[in-house]
């Protein structure tokens, strides 16, 4: 595989993929001390 | 009115907007186009436009409809002010008239699953024929009837009970499907080669406009930023709901579906092609359908040396592509249903028109392809215009105020500093000039008669659709503003 494709992957996939697990995680940080806090 | 109606939870909420945002255009248009401009060179402007159109796009639809509570015309004209109803009346216009098309296309992945199911698909011999026979018959109105029909349903139950429920067991579905095809495609001998055309950058097309004009372009229609349909349901958030971060996750899911279907397609097409894969990737067909309707059903049938398993594969395929459409066509529907309800109608009455005007206006989409070529080209490029009314409409409001007061308002989980004054207020703006510029100069090379209106894919029908539309829209400015400032909603 060629160096540019692997660049060009690392940087899609890190930032499309490992952005929206990032997010995710927290969200549902965020949605846990809601429910914990009774705010939900 | 008083608010009835509320999504029941943030993760009902993002499932329905994922929903809205994942469509056929994630897996057919989305290979396609990326095959068309140097695979790996297209990705890097996408995701570049994915942080600076379609996100600060999709937070302003979240703000726009959670602080106003009404749809499009109603939530532009209390944002911008009444002088501006018009823009937000063809924001609902330009989603409308998609509607009627989409409808059509929802009916296709309906059919052709159907045809995988029964086993007729896999023992067609020649496709490209399968395909005319079924688009020049008068099944693709039947099966659009269905679709409308289903998804007028779906909506008469409300949100909670409707679209909640629906896209609760439809989304989910359809993201189980799209992985079992993704690791079975990524599992074919040679796919590798598939995913290597996908990530390499072409460096001579990299800094070639068309190439930054269709990565736009196609953010724009595969996250549903400045459609109007997030801000639609944008209305139906609880109060003390988040807007950016909900906003961010939804273009960044959308556009994770999107690297998952182009895997999944360029894998099998580099796997399974004997002949010349990039050719069958590119080549659009009749309204685009060249890839999905008559090569993918040809590639199905070499998955296996069974037949069962290559029907299962076709069978989940298709009703992937139907699942994304008709979530789609959902908020479609339901944001012109909600424009009705703005100007006094009650749902049950709203959704009565709008599937009887939406079932009439794609009769003539359902039964001849090039007006659905055409229809797709006006109004697809329309949405630019839509998104550029988006953010006008925040300038007008303030950019600051928006961002700290609604924004950044009851409820954020995360705050969304000045950046984001300076991408509405001058990014987006420069994109959308730089974008309709470019566009209509090249427009005149790509068709001689490029002034023509009865040509289906030039710069004149744009121009002479958008004309009438715009005219029509801001004489009766007044009375759209009116009528939806002044009527009390009944939901």
């Amino acid at each position: 595989m060629e160096v540019s494709t692997i660049i060009t992957m690392v940087i899609v996939l890190g930032i499309v993929w490992g952005g929206l697990i990032l997010l995710l995680l927290r969200a549902i940080n965020y949605e846990k001390h809601k429910s914990q806090d009774g705010e939900n | 009115m008083k608010q009835q109606e509320f999504f029941s939870s943030r993760w009902a909420l993002i499932i329905a907007t994922v929903g809205i945002a994942v469509g056929t255009g994630n897996i057919w248009r989305f290979s396609r186009i990326v095959a068309q401009n140097g695979g790996g060179s297209f990705l890097i402007p996408w995701v570049i436009f994915l942080l600076i159109w379609s996100v600060p796009l999709i937070i302003a639809e979240f703000g726009i409809g959670k602080s106003a509570r009404l749809g499009p015309v109603g939530a532009i004209t209390k944002t911008a002010g009444s002088k501006f109803a018009w823009m937000g009346a063809f924001v609902v216009f330009v989603s409308t008239a998609i509607m009627f098309y989409y409808s059509v296309v929802t009916g296709w992945c309906l059919r052709y699953f159907i045809a995988s199911v029964s086993g007729d698909l896999l023992k067609v011999d020649d496709h490209l024929t399968y395909w005319n026979n079924f688009a020049s018959s008068y099944e693709p109105l039947l099966f659009h009837f269905i679709a409308i029909s289903f998804v007028a349903f779906v909506i008469l139950r409300g949100v909670k009970k409707g679209i909640e429920k629906a896209t609760k067991i439809l989304v989910p579905s359809l993201l189980i499907i799209l992985i079992i095809l993704f690791f079975r495609a990524i599992t074919l001998p040679d796919a590798i080669e598939g995913i290597k055309y996908f990530f390499t950058p072409d460096w001579n097309v990299v800094l070639d406009s068309k190439v930054w004009l269709n990565a736009l372009t196609q953010n724009a229609w595969d996250t549903g930023a400045g459609w109007g349909l997030i801000l639609t349901y944008a209305i139906y958030m609880r109060k003390k709901e988040d807007v950016p971060l909900n906003a961010v996750l939804i273009g960044f899911g959308n556009n994770t579906i999107s690297i998952i279907a182009g895997i999944t397609i360029f894998s099998t097409v580099f796997a399974l092609s004997s002949v010349d894969a990039m050719n069958q990737v590119t080549q659009s067909g009749p309204a685009n359908t060249g890839l999905t309707f008559i090569y993918l059903p040809i590639l199905f049938n070499k998955i296996s040396g069974s037949e069962a398993v290559n029907m299962f594969f076709a069978s989940i395929f298709f009703l992937a592509l139907f699942f994304a459409a008709v979530t789609s066509l959902m908020s479609m529907v339901e944001l012109s249903t909600r424009t009705l309800i703005d100007f006094g109608l009650n749902r049950k009455r709203a959704i009565g028109i709008i599937t009887i005007t939406g079932f009439l206006l794609g009769i003539p989409s359902a039964l001849d392809i090039t007006f659905l070529a055409n229809q797709d080209w006006v109004w697809g490029v329309g949405l630019i215009l839509s998104g550029a009314f988006i953010a006008f409409a925040i300038r007008r409001y303030g950019i600051d105020k928006f961002r700290t007061e609604v924004i950044n308002g009851l409820g954020t989980d995360i705050k969304i500093g000045k950046w984001y004054n300076y991408i509405i207020g001058i990014l987006i703006p420069i994109q959308v000039v730089v974008l309709v510029s470019w566009w209509l100069i090249s427009s005149v090379s790509w068709d001689p008669e490029w002034w023509n209106p009865f040509h289906a894919e030039n710069a004149g029908t744009v121009i002479f659709q958008w004309t009438i539309v715009l005219t029509i829209l801001i004489v009766f400015n007044k009375y759209i503003a009116d009528k939806t400032l002044n009527t009390d909603s009944v939901e």
